[in-house]
């Protein structure tokens, strides 16, 4: 009070205006800020509304009718379009009717879809969790062709607060849907071990069969399919430990219906080389790569597998070795025990990188993208002889405002890409 | 009367002290972090910056682990040394990078070094810039010498490496 007395009423007034005045004066700045972002406002499309031009991934799938489906996260939803015509036309976009949740969706992360012969759709994605580098396997379910989904369920079953991630998925044709991701518990259980890599996970079930594993280790889930309550277990099995943490993995059933899995694994002093095991046909996995990159770090860059009817397994994978530097592809008909020469693809000077793969009726294709500095380029390189010959490279489409991932999908045996360009949109195309 | 007066003013002044103070506060936040967007300018203004001395460039994501170990390194030599020469870039362009960005920054009590991060639609532009036979593997450090040739090294570099190039000019 004794302030107050001291100091004229009209200098408060005065200096409570300058002092209003100040914050404004440092909203403005940051106006100024953010008006340097690249993209003109009047050619940024608003992402409040789901809009496929706003997905950092989007991941593609054909179902058995036919229809293309895409599949991408925004703002902590799941999307996705059908389109009747091979992605000429889409539906309007249509949320998955399942309650928030953050979703992991970058890079080599991303949302996954499969279908099976008798209406089911299969979702997986990795849910972030409070601590970084920590999430959870999802799945839901639809036995309605999408009229309806389950709600999400964690297929990890450890309980742990750590990373489970990076996850593929595939539905054979008896309606198994097998899920592999990259698994960090081993490494949290063991903490006085040395290993800096993570380890793959994989679970199985079938959400048209009862219930045949009760086992204590067994997680049993209760999935919602037409308001009926079936049990359903997804038994977490480790397939192998040492594996690179950033970089997706590739999955394919052989002509044998066992499936194989392609990944980055951690050789000796962080040599990331790539790796290969079919289950139930080999313990210990076959090292497939022998680049020698030595990186105790990120590459963000896994390869691709395709498997033939003739149990011809083609890969492709990108290294920056001593030994080998770029995108590579070989074939091997004993499973991976011996692969062929490694084919160099692409041109290493013009950044070429992010190679998709797959094998349809002896035609192989694979797809990669190249950097000029200003645009990127698909590029495709086709094999009509299972792998033996390819054609020379070409590029097929380029994106002015970066790139995702390429991949492809299949329709009837003929093979499309499909290729999610920022701001651009979505393309896809038949090789 | 006056006193009136004077108890109304004495509460709005304190009403706006107290709210300026939230304000200062949050804008402080966001006005002492030196990051600004990565563009050919700003990186040019770096190699005039550091012309004739030997620095570093540290390209990190959040996504990384490996580079969490490396801003620790880096954490840990500022602790030496408070005025090296490191230029750190962030690769995050998602809806809440700028978030986890200065989460991880603060954390390691780089916040007040030279922070750069990537433009949304810029992000293999910049990385072409700045090396164009780098493929965004990560960590990636760039030691450049007195002469101002860039070194490239990707994933996590060792602590003796470091000292040696940016405690011994």
């Amino acid at each position: 009070m004794m302030l107050a007395k001291k100091i004229n009423p009209l200098g408060f007034v005065v200096i409570s205006l300058v002092l209003l005045i100040i914050p404004k004066a440092y909203a403005g700045h940051e106006q100024h800020q953010s008006s340097l972002k690249p993209i003109k406002t009047s050619n940024k499309i608003h992402c409040q509304q789901a809009d496929i031009r706003c997905a950092k991934t989007v991941t593609s799938a054909f179902a058995p009718n036919g229809d293309l489906w895409r599949l991408w996260s925004q703002s902590q939803a799941l999307y996705y379009q059908v389109s009747t015509d091979n992605g000429v036309k889409f539906s309007a976009s249509k949320r998955i009717p399942i309650a928030d949740e953050k979703i992991s969706a970058r890079n080599e992360n991303r949302p996954k879809i499969a279908f099976d012969n008798n209406q089911g759709v299969y979702l997986s994605w990795a849910m972030p969790r409070e601590r970084k580098y920590t999430a959870d396997i999802r799945f839901s379910f639809s036995s309605d062709y999408g009229k309806s989904f389950s709600a999400p369920i964690t297929l990890n079953d450890d309980g742990l607060l750590t990373g489970h991630s990076f996850n593929e998925m595939v539905v054979n044709e008896q309606g198994d849907v097998s899920i592999v991701w990259l698994d960090g518990r081993l490494k949290e259980i063991n903490k006085n071990e040395t290993n800096n890599g993570s380890a793959i996970f994989m679970a199985t079930a079938n959400m048209k069969k009862s219930p045949t594993d009760f086992s204590d280790r067994a997680l049993v889930n209760q999935v919602s399919v037409n308001n009926t309550l079936v049990n359903h277990s997804f038994v977490n099995k480790e397939v192998v430990n040492g594996t690179c943490v950033c970089c997706r993995l590739a999955i394919d059933y052989n002509s044998k219906g066992n499936l194989a899995i392609l990944w980055r694994h951690i050789y000796g002093d962080n040599i990331r080389e790539f790796a290969l095991t079919t289950l139930n046909e080999q313990k210990i996995p076959y090292q497939v790569s022998y680049d020698h990159w030595k990186i105790n770090g990120c590459p963000h860059q896994g390869g691709a597998l395709s498997i033939d009817d003739d149990n011809r397994y083609h890969l492709v994978w990108f290294n920056q070795g001593d030994k080998g530097k770029g995108i590579f592809y070989a074939n091997s008909d004993n499973a991976g025990e011996t692969l062929t020469a490694p084919l160099a693809v692409g041109e290493q000077a013009a950044q070429a990188a992010h190679p998709h793969m797959s094998e349809q009726n002896g035609i192989v294709d694979i797809v990669w993208l190249q950097f000029t500095g200003k645009e990127h380029q698909l590029w495709h390189q086709r094999s009509g002889d299972k792998g033996n010959k390819f054609t020379a490279a070409q590029i097929i489409a380029t994106a002015k405002n970066g790139a995702d991932r390429p991949f492809i999908v299949h329709k009837e045996g003929k093979s499309y890409v499909s290729w999610q360009r920022f701001q651009q949109g979505h393309w896809l195309s038949q090789l | 009367m006056n006193k009136t007066i004077s108890k109304c003013l004495l509460t709005l002044w304190l009403l706006i002290i107290a709210q300026l103070s939230t304000v200062q506060v949050v804008n402080a936040q966001q006005i002492i972090l030196p990051a600004e967007p990565f563009s050919q300018v700003a990186f040019d203004k770096m190699k005039v910056k550091y012309q004739g001395k030997k620095w570093l460039t540290l390209l990190w994501s959040v996504d990384c682990p490996p580079c969490m170990k490396e801003l620790a390194l880096v954490q840990k030599l500022q602790q030496q040394k408070n005025d090296i020469a490191v230029v750190i870039i962030n690769v995050d362009t998602y809806e809440n990078s700028k978030q986890q960005r200065d989460e991880v920054l603060l954390a390691f009590d780089l916040i007040q070094r030279t922070n750069l991060y990537f433009q949304e639609g810029l992000e293999d532009q910049s990385r072409y810039h700045i090396d164009p036979q780098w493929f965004g593997e990560l960590p990636r450090s760039y030691f450049i010498d007195e002469k101002g040739t860039f070194h490239g090294k990707s994933g996590l570099v060792s602590k003796k490496l470091l000292d040696k190039w940016l405690l011994t000019q």
